[in-house]
């Protein structure tokens, strides 16, 4: 690894594109023939459609089709999570009358314009035989119940020291105890591009333009629900607009148009519109957490009790693993218990959302951990750092590389914590007053079995090329780089090719595990191109190296040395009349998993002023360190951190999807009522990396990115909003109106006691 | 009406807009309950000889010209179309987005006679005869803008997808005087959203490029 490219900040090889308005996204295709599909949704959240009206729509100028469930498209039921690449949907649409939550899918229009598409739909005119949603915690008691399993492990996972009987007797027996109770409503994930699919028939071969995470997993999921072969399908998506999670499963209006492309002969093009994204790719789910922390009066854990109810939709499961992913195995206790139950709602189906189990459950976690602080009288980062945990609580093997520690007071350093007031309320400027927060920040290191082809080519460059995707994470622009580190040649010289299911198989970009799959394939594949290139050197009678030993000809910085000749690879290959030589490598995760365990981590600290009078939160500035090993690209990486953050000041102080009991309508599915961080919303962000390569997960060293940073955000800023006002907020988003009145009554401190 | 498409601050723009909204609407009703329509909108040129069965072709269409970066297309145009659409499905100009369709997001802004407009709140037959600058449009040849640069430059993107109405609103906030400070530049371009969070290296960008722009112009 040379030190030349890997970790400068480089600028992205498709920012040209992107600032020209030419990089071309799903919902961009241009089609020779096209029709644009609009689809119908339930105004409903539960019960049956007894009968629909199409007479007026399927007259209406342009119109081409209209599927309901009276006149359907066939469909197949998906794959489930162990036999698809990742867990989508699977319940096909307009395979019977059933309606399980508002906004489903019960129909799709195909006209030759969007317009017509758009108004057709308003034409039809559905009787439903309606009963009431389950859209309520109180509603859902009755459809409680325990999942098989959370993130791998049990859904309830104990962690006791001898002669312990219970995780309640180590409470009973903590001299201290934090009890709280934490709510989240649902969040979505809102990327900017809306869903879109663009299905073209070439006989019977499907090529389907979608916004996905993973373009082998859609093959997968929408060749099953067609019911054809993978083969016959290709999946394009150069782009992606943001995805967030949204994007990393099939859901089904993509199989629903490339079936309606099919039945018409002609190209569908389908775009979501802004208020369908909310209710058909999926959400984070509402969580209840109940967090219960027994320490000395040192700030030493005893206990930590962590349990999570969450929601699941009746069509579709998903766990939210907040207690899983984070008190499990955050901080060094002798007792730790964790445990996870679901509730079904009448809502589109939940699924992953940047950081999932982690960003919630850091928000519970570290705000308990600063009520726990101020029980004891201790300054948080103290606390934290007593804590951390040395070895993987309960598997007692070592992190691969963890400085957990070493971003506290880095992060202390760079912030100022010093100077931070430990009394709540105790610095105010005019109409605000002022507080400082912090909390950790932790997200597990993932990594897939992945492939990459890396090419010489005859004119001197060279191409790197994997089944990837790039969600605006920079995946373009760091194969660019680790293929030109590979090669030693300069980034300008590397071609590279993603977002396309023909090329070498890549997982579904999700996890943040995107570099850290693919890039020791492609380090794997320059080594072997590298080889066959020299072979082919040394056997053919045009080249300079010919009848050269293997063993005296080597390859560096693009040419070929030996046999006292040198040439670079590109004269070599016009010489011997060759356009290129190739090779494909897989790369996979190797017995170090049995070991190790794999995290990154980092410290979150953000200073905030609330007013007075509004219980406006302004966020001031915030510092934020990483551990996430190797840094390819600084400028990128700084990014995706900074936007992580931004995500965490939506969740803490903004976003949250109302759900309306009696109806199971999201009663603000658009961007004027759901909303998220603008440009005025954020301060300054100082971010800052550890850098110390993870060679134990890795060659290059790196861990993901992606989701990190948004998780311990939303706790540094409540605590900091603690700091500043007194004041506890546990029911996310912390809105003005949970604030007010501020200093009209004494600073809200209730933590019940268990003595 | 050109001022309620504005999307500059909501303190400017907040009444205006939910009156153009309305008036949008009224005008919405009354089209489409008129003459039926056929394909939406088609560049004349390429009508077909023979039109499709139940296309209609024609009817009920508006014969426009629309001047968009500087080339004059002719249109027939389904009066419902909105700029964006017109841009997007009929020009073969993608590089406006559409986040909301609602006016709620920014992604679709684009330049009509040189102020930043929501082109997703904006008919097409009310872009006729004026100019309309797209984020295709801002380059000249080979040579980026200087906000173009200086959004590569800071990283002012992620994704990209609301990358073209961030650059076209903040051409425009440079131009009407509101890059002075870091706070001033984030209150004018918040009217444009961006999911990736790339909000401080677009103030990064914005300072940038206006001292670039600024050195240009003295």
């Amino acid at each position: 690894m040379s030190t030349q490219i890997i970790g400068k900040p480089q600028d992205r090889v498709d920012g040209r594109l992107k600032v020209t308005g030419r990089a071309m996204y799903s919902g961009d295709r241009q089609e020779e023939n096209l029709t644009y599909g609009y689809l119908l949704t339930s105004k409903v959240a539960k019960g049956l459609i007894q009968a629909m009206d199409t007479s007026v729509a399927e007259r209406s100028p342009g119109v081409a089709a209209v599927y309901t469930p009276f006149n359907p498209l066939k469909l197949y039921h998906g794959l489930e999570p162990p036999e698809g690449a990742t867990s989508g949907e699977t319940l096909p649409p307009l395979q019977d009358q059933k309606i399980l939550n508002y906004g489903q899918i019960i129909g799709l229009v195909v006209a030759e314009s969007y317009e017509q598409a758009r108004d057709a739909a308003a034409l039809v005119r559905t009787q439903y035989q309606a009963e009431e949603p389950v859209a309520s915690w109180e509603q859902g008691i009755e459809h409680t119940f325990t999942p098989e399993s959370v993130d791998r492990e049990k859904a309830t996972v104990k962690i006791l020291a001898e002669g312990v009987d219970s995780i309640d007797d180590a409470i009973r027996g903590s001299p201290l105890v934090v009890d709280v109770t934490y709510t989240e409503p649902i969040y979505h994930h809102n990327p900017m591009e809306p869903h879109a699919t663009t299905a073209v028939w070439h006989g019977d071969r499907l090529t389907i333009y979608d916004a996905t995470q993973g373009v082998i997993s859609h093959r997968l999921n929408v060749a099953s629900v067609l019911g054809i072969d993978e083969d016959m399908v290709r999946v394009l998506c150069p782009f992606v607009g943001g995805a967030f999670g949204c994007k990393g499963s099939m859901w089904m209006f993509s199989p629903l148009t490339a079936a309606a492309a099919r039945a018409l002969n002609r190209p569908v093009k389908t775009i979501l519109t802004r208020e369908q994204m909310f209710t058909l790719v999926g959400h984070r789910p509402a969580l209840i957490q109940h967090l219960t922390l027994g320490a000395n009066p040192d700030g030493t854990l005893q206990a930590v009790k962590h349990d999570v109810r969450s929601t699941v939709s009746f069509a579709k499961i998903f766990v939210e693993a907040a207690a899983h992913r984070t008190s499990r195995l955050l901080y060094k206790s002798p007792n730790i218990q964790v445990s996870h139950t679901l509730v079904r709602w009448n809502v589109g189906g939940p699924t992953f959302m940047r950081a999932p189990g982690c960003a919630p459950g850091m928000f519970s976690l570290e705000c308990a951990m600063d009520e726990l602080a101020v029980r004891c009288g201790i300054d948080p980062v103290e606390l934290r750092t007593k804590n951390d945990a040395e070895v993987y609580p309960g598997r007692n093997v070592p992190w691969s590389c963890k400085n957990l520690v070493e971003c506290y007071q880095l992060g202390a350093e760079k912030f100022g914590w010093s100077k931070r007031n430990s009394i709540p309320g105790a610095v105010q400027e005019g109409d605000w007053l002022v507080g400082m927060g912090m909390a950790s920040a932790l997200y597990p290191a993932h990594r897939n079995r992945a492939s990459a082809k890396v090419r010489f080519q005859a004119d001197g460059t060279a191409q790197v090329s994997s089944a990837t995707q790039d969600l605006g994470t920079g995946t373009w622009t760091v194969l660019a780089m680790v293929g030109a580190d590979s090669l030693g040649l300069p980034i300008a010289k590397i071609h590279t090719e993603l977002g396309d299911s023909a090329l070498p198989s890549a997982p579904t970009s999700g996890g943040s595990a995107s570099v850290a799959s693919v890039t020791p394939a492609i380090q794997k594949a320059a080594e072997s191109a590298k080889k066959k290139l020299i072979q082919l050197a040394i056997r053919d009678r045009k080249s300079p190296f010919f009848g050269a030993k293997i063993e005296d000809v080597s390859y560096r910085n693009g040419e070929l040395t030996g046999a006292g000749k040198s040439a670079d690879f590109g004269s070599v290959l016009s010489g011997i009349g060759r356009s290129a030589v190739e090779a494909v490598e897989m790369a996979a995760a190797g017995e170090e998993e049995e070991k190790y365990a794999f995290h990154s981590f980092g410290a979150q600290f953000c200073q905030v002023k609330v007013n007075r009078w509004t219980g406006e939160v302004r966020l001031q500035r915030m510092t934020s360190v990483m551990d996430i090993g190797t840094v390819v690209n600084l400028k990128t990486a700084r990014s995706q951190i900074m936007g992580g953050i931004v995500f965490g000041i939506g969740m803490a102080l903004m976003e949250g999807t109302i759900l309306e009991e009696k109806t199971g309508r999201y009663a603000n599915a658009n961007f004027a009522d759901y909303l998220i961080a603008t440009n005025a919303d954020v301060p300054y962000i100082d971010i800052h990396f550890i850098n110390k390569p993870d060679t134990i997960f890795n060659p290059l060293g790196a861990r993901g990115i992606g989701e990190i940073g948004i998780t311990g955000t939303p706790a540094a800023i409540a605590n900091a909003v603690y700091n500043a006002t007194g004041r506890r907020v546990r029911e996310f988003p912390i809105l003005p109106e949970k604030l007010l009145p501020i200093g009209a009554n004494q600073p809200m401190i209730s933590m019940s006691e268990r003595s | 009406m050109e001022q309620a498409t504005d999307s500059g601050p909501d303190c400017e723009g907040g009444s205006s807009r939910r009156q153009f909204i309305r008036s949008l609407a009224a005008i919405s009703a009354g089209l489409t309950v008129a003459a039926p329509l056929g394909r939406a909108a088609i560049p004349e040129e390429s009508i077909p000889q023979t039109a499709p069965p139940n296309s209609g072709s024609g009817l009920g269409l508006v014969r426009i010209n629309l001047k968009v970066n500087g080339n004059t297309r002719r249109l027939f145009i389904d009066p419902r179309v909105t700029l964006l659409d017109a841009l997007r499905d009929r020009l073969e100009l993608t590089g406006t987005k559409k986040g909301c369709d609602r006016g709620t997001c920014g992604a679709c802004t684009v330049h009509l006679d040189g102020r930043r407009v929501l082109s997703c709140l904006t008919l097409a037959v009310m872009a006729k005869e004026r100019e309309v600058t797209t984020i295709e449009g801002l380059a000249k040849g080979d040579e980026l803008h200087p906000v173009q640069a200086a959004f590569i430059e800071c990283d002012g993107f992620q994704c990209g997808y609301c990358t073209p109405g961030q650059i076209m609103s903040a051409v425009a906030c440079i131009n009407e005087g509101h890059s002075g400070s870091e706070r001033e530049i984030r209150e004018f371009m918040s009217g444009n959203l961006c999911r990736c969070g790339a909000y401080p290296n677009i103030v990064d960008a914005i300072k940038i490029a206006a001292a670039k722009m600024k050195g240009e112009v003295s």
